[in-house]
C-alpha cells in the first residue's frame, strides 16, 4: 500500500515537472527583448553558423529559435491584465517601445479667422439658433437656412412691393438676387483673405467689393486711390468743394539716419553681410513647382497627347536645313528680332520672319512707294536702340 | 479636428469628408500598403508580391497594371501613386538581368519618401507550396528578429524598423488571446535575411500559460539587400514626432450614463402618429361599413323585443 502511494506521488511530481518544462525556454546568453506593444521579440544571441549553412538543418533550427522567442512572448502576454468582453478574453497591451514613424505630420491647430479672433477678444460666444423659425405670413415653421428655405421664400414673397422713391421699372427680384450674390461673394472674399492672412501672404490694403455693404471709410479710400492713379499721381485732379486733401495713403519710406547707435549700426551691417551671397530661394515652393511640372509632363506623355505645344507658342516655324547652315556660318537665322504684331514689333515679326533686307528687296520688286522703305529704315533705328 | 486649409473648397459634403480623412490626424489610421509591378517582372516575383499582399490583405491595395517606374532613379512617380491611393507603404516588384527577382519596399512620410530598400528574393517558397491551414486575414503577427546584425549594422537596423512598420498592421491596444495566430521570423546571417512565416498552435501545458508549437505556412524566402535610400536624420526625427496630447476624434451620438452603459442616439424618419397602435378596446374600434350594418340590425331586434 505504502509503496504504491509513494509511486503515485512521484508520478504526479514528475508530471508537474514536465508540464513546467513544456512552457519553459532554455536559458540564453543574452535575454530576449520583448516589445509587447508591437509584439516584437529581438534575439541578440549569436547564431550557430554551421547549421545555418546546412540547408537540411537550417529550417528546423530556425523554427526552434522562433518557437523559443514566441513562447517567451506568449508567457509575457499571458501575464498582462485581461478583460472579458462578449465571452472573449482580451489582453491590454502596453505602449510600444520601438517607435515607428508617423504617416503624416502632427496636425497643427486651425488658425483663427479675423472674426473668431475678434469674438475671442471680446468674449463673444456663439449662440445656438433654432433651425426653424415661425413665419407670420405663411403661418408655419420655415427653415432658417438650407433645405426648403428657397421654396418657402418663393411662397412667401410671391409679390414684391416697389418702394416709393424707387425707379418703377426696376426689377425688384433681380435686385434681391443681386444682393444675395454680392453677399456670397463677400463671404468668399473674406474666406480667402483669412487664408491669405494665415499663410502670411501680403495683401493690398485696397479691396472694396463695391456693394451695399461697403463702409463709407472703404469707399473713401477707394475714391482716393482712384484719384491718385493718374500719370501725375493725381496732382491735377479737380477736387470737390471742401474736400480735404488725402493723407495717409501709403507709408512713406523713412530715411535712416547715417549716424546711429553703435550696436544698431553693427547689427545693420551684419544683416547686410548675411544677405550677400545667399540665394533668395523658397525651397519648398521650388520643389513643389518642380514636382508639378514633372507631373504635367508625365501626364502628357502617358495620355499620348501632344509632345510639343503649338508652333506659334514654341517660337515660330521649325528650322530648315538652310537655317542650320546659316547658324553654323554665324549668320543667324531669319527671325531673330523681338516678336509681336504691334507698332513696336521687331524686324523679324512681320512677313513671316523676313528680315529688313528681304523687305527692302520685296519693296523694290513690287515697285512700292518709299513708304515701306521708310518704315524699314525706322525699324532699323528701333533695332539699333 | 484639423482644418482643411484649402483655397478651393470641396463642392460636396462627401468630398469634404474624403479630404478630411486624408488630413493629418492626431491618432492615425493603419498605414495602407500599395503593391505594384514594374515594367518587367518574373513569374516568381509576381507570386511573391501576391503572397505578401495576401499576408497583409486588409490594409493593402494591389495595382494590376505595369508601371514604368524606376524608384531609385526617380521616386516622384511612386510618391504620386502613394498620394493618389492615400497609402504610405509600398512594395514594388521588378526583374532585370542585373537585379533579378527584385522587390522594393519603402515607406512615406507626409507624402514624401522616407526609407526605401531594394531586396533580391532567392529560394522562394510560395504560400501554395505549404499544404496546410493558413491564418485568418488581418491577424496581427508576432515578429521575431534573430541575429546580431539587426542591432549592430545601421542598414539592418533601419530595415528592421521598416519591416515592423510594414507587417505590424493595426496598432491595437487590446487583443483577443485567441488572436495570437501568426508569427513572422526574420533572421539575418551573412548579410542575408531569411523570412519565415508560421502558424502559432497554442497547446495545453497543464499550467495557465499554453505551450507554443509552430507550423510553417509560408511564404518563405531569402532576401538579399541591394540598393537603399534612407531618410536624413533630420527627416527621421521629424517623422518620429508625436503630438503632445493624443486627442481622439469626436465620437458623435454615443454616450455613457453614470452606470457605464453605452447609449446611442439613432436618427429616424418622423413617426406617423395617426397610424400608431394604442391599446385595443372595443369602444375605440374604428367603425367600418360592415360593423355599422350589424350594429343597426341588433338595435332593431332590441326594439322589437321591447314592443312585445
Amino acid at each position: 500500500m505504502e509503496e504504491s502511494a509513494v509511486d503515485k506521488v512521484r508520478d504526479i511530481l514528475l508530471k508537474a515537472q514536465e508540464e513546467v518544462k513544456a512552457v519553459q525556454v532554455e536559458n540564453k546568453e543574452i535575454q530576449l527583448e520583448c516589445d509587447l506593444g508591437n509584439l516584437v521579440v529581438t534575439d541578440n544571441n549569436t547564431l550557430v553558423q554551421d547549421t545555418l549553412r546546412n540547408s537540411d538543418e537550417c529550417g528546423e533550427y530556425l523554427r526552434s529559435l522562433a518557437r523559443d522567442s514566441i513562447q517567451t512572448l506568449i508567457t509575457k502576454v499571458w501575464d498582462l491584465p485581461t478583460e472579458r468582453i462578449d465571452n472573449a478574453v482580451y489582453v491590454t497591451l502596453p505602449k510600444p517601445s520601438i517607435s515607428i514613424p508617423r504617416e503624416k505630420k502632427v496636425p497643427v491647430e486651425k488658425p483663427l479667422t479675423k472674426w473668431e479672433q475678434y469674438a475671442k477678444d471680446k468674449g463673444i460666444t456663439k449662440r445656438k439658433k433654432e433651425k426653424k423659425v415661425w413665419d407670420e405670413v405663411l403661418k408655419q415653421w420655415v427653415p432658417r437656412y438650407g433645405f426648403r428655405k428657397v421654396q418657402a421664400d418663393k411662397e412667401k414673397n410671391w409679390v414684391r412691393v416697389v418702394p416709393e422713391n424707387a425707379d418703377p421699372y426696376e426689377d425688384q427680384y433681380a435686385k434681391v438676387a443681386e444682393m444675395k450674390k454680392e453677399n456670397v461673394a463677400k463671404n468668399e472674399f473674406q474666406r480667402l483673405r483669412n487664408i491669405a492672412r494665415n499663410s502670411k501672404v501680403k495683401l493690398p490694403s485696397v479691396g472694396v467689393t463695391g456693394n451695399e455693404f461697403a463702409r463709407p471709410k472703404d469707399l473713401l479710400r477707394a475714391a482716393q486711390h482712384a484719384k491718385h492713379a493718374t500719370a501725375s499721381l493725381g496732382k491735377f485732379q479737380p477736387g470737390l468743394k471742401g474736400e480735404k486733401p488725402s493723407k495717409g495713403r501709403g507709408n512713406k519710406r523713412k530715411s535712416e539716419g547715417s549716424t546711429m547707435d553703435i550696436q544698431q549700426e553693427k547689427k545693420r551691417n551684419i544683416d547686410i553681410f548675411d544677405k550677400i551671397g545667399k540665394p533668395d530661394l523658397n525651397l519648398d515652393a521650388a520643389m513643389h513647382r518642380q514636382v508639378k511640372d514633372d507631373n504635367v509632363e508625365h501626364d502628357r506623355k502617358k495620355k499620348g497627347g501632344k509632345k510639343h505645344l503649338r508652333r506659334s507658342k514654341m517660337g515660330g516655324r521649325h528650322l530648315t536645313r538652310s537655317d542650320h547652315r546659316s547658324i553654323k556660318l554665324g549668320k543667324g537665322i531669319h527671325n531673330n528680332g523681338p516678336k509681336g504684331k504691334g507698332r513696336d514689333a521687331g524686324p523679324g515679326s512681320k512677313g513671316k520672319g523676313k528680315d529688313r533686307a528681304s523687305l527692302l528687296q520685296l519693296a523694290s520688286k513690287r515697285g512700292a512707294t518709299g513708304k515701306i522703305i521708310m518704315k524699314a529704315n525706322k525699324r532699323k533705328k528701333f533695332s539699333k536702340r | 479636428m484639423p482644418a482643411i486649409q484649402r483655397v478651393i473648397k470641396p463642392r460636396t459634403k462627401r468630398s469634404k469628408r474624403a479630404l478630411e480623412k486624408r488630413e493629418p490626424q492626431f491618432i492615425e489610421n493603419t498605414k495602407q500598403c500599395l503593391f505594384f509591378h514594374g515594367l518587367k517582372t518574373s513569374e516568381g516575383i509576381r507570386e511573391c508580391v501576391k503572397d505578401l499582399h495576401a499576408l497583409k490583405s486588409q490594409a493593402s491595395l494591389k495595382l494590376q497594371q505595369k508601371n514604368k517606374i524606376l524608384p531609385f532613379e526617380d521616386v516622384l512617380p511612386v510618391e504620386r501613386l502613394a498620394v493618389k491611393n492615400d497609402s504610405s507603404l509600398f512594395c514594388m516588384a521588378t526583374h532585370s538581368k542585373k537585379r533579378p527577382n527584385n522587390i522594393v519596399i519603402g515607406r512615406m512620410f507626409d507624402h514624401h519618401l522616407l526609407d526605401m530598400v531594394e531586396l533580391g528574393v532567392e529560394n522562394y517558397a510560395p504560400l501554395s507550396e505549404f499544404k496546410n491551414a493558413k491564418v485568418a486575414a488581418g491577424t496581427k503577427p508576432c515578429m521575431v528578429f534573430c541575429g546580431t546584425e539587426f542591432e549592430d549594422v545601421t542598414e539592418f537596423k533601419i530595415l528592421k524598423n521598416l519591416l515592423i512598420d510594414f507587417f505590424r498592421g493595426v496598432e491595437a491596444k487590446e487583443i483577443r488571446l485567441q488572436g495570437f495566430e501568426h508569427a513572422l521570423q526574420f533572421t539575418v546571417f551573412d548579410g542575408k535575411v531569411f523570412l519565415k512565416s508560421y502558424r502559432i498552435l497554442l497547446k495545453k501545458s497543464g499550467t495557465r500559460i499554453p505551450r507554443v508549437e509552430l507550423e510553417e505556412i509560408g511564404p518563405s524566402m531569402t532576401l538579399q539587400m541591394r540598393r537603399n535610400r534612407f531618410a536624413s536624420n533630420d527627416l527621421r526625427k521629424r517623422s518620429l514626432q508625436q503630438p503632445k496630447q493624443q486627442k481622439a476624434n469626436k465620437v458623435k451620438n454615443v454616450r455613457k450614463d453614470p452606470f457605464g452603459t453605452r447609449l446611442g442616439r439613432v436618427h429616424m424618419t418622423k413617426q406617423d402618429i395617426g397610424k400608431l397602435q394604442t391599446r385595443k378596446m372595443k369602444g375605440l374600434k374604428e367603425i367600418t361599413k360592415k360593423t355599422k350594418k350589424t350594429r343597426g340590425r341588433v338595435s332593431g331586434d332590441e326594439q322589437m323585443e321591447t314592443n312585445e
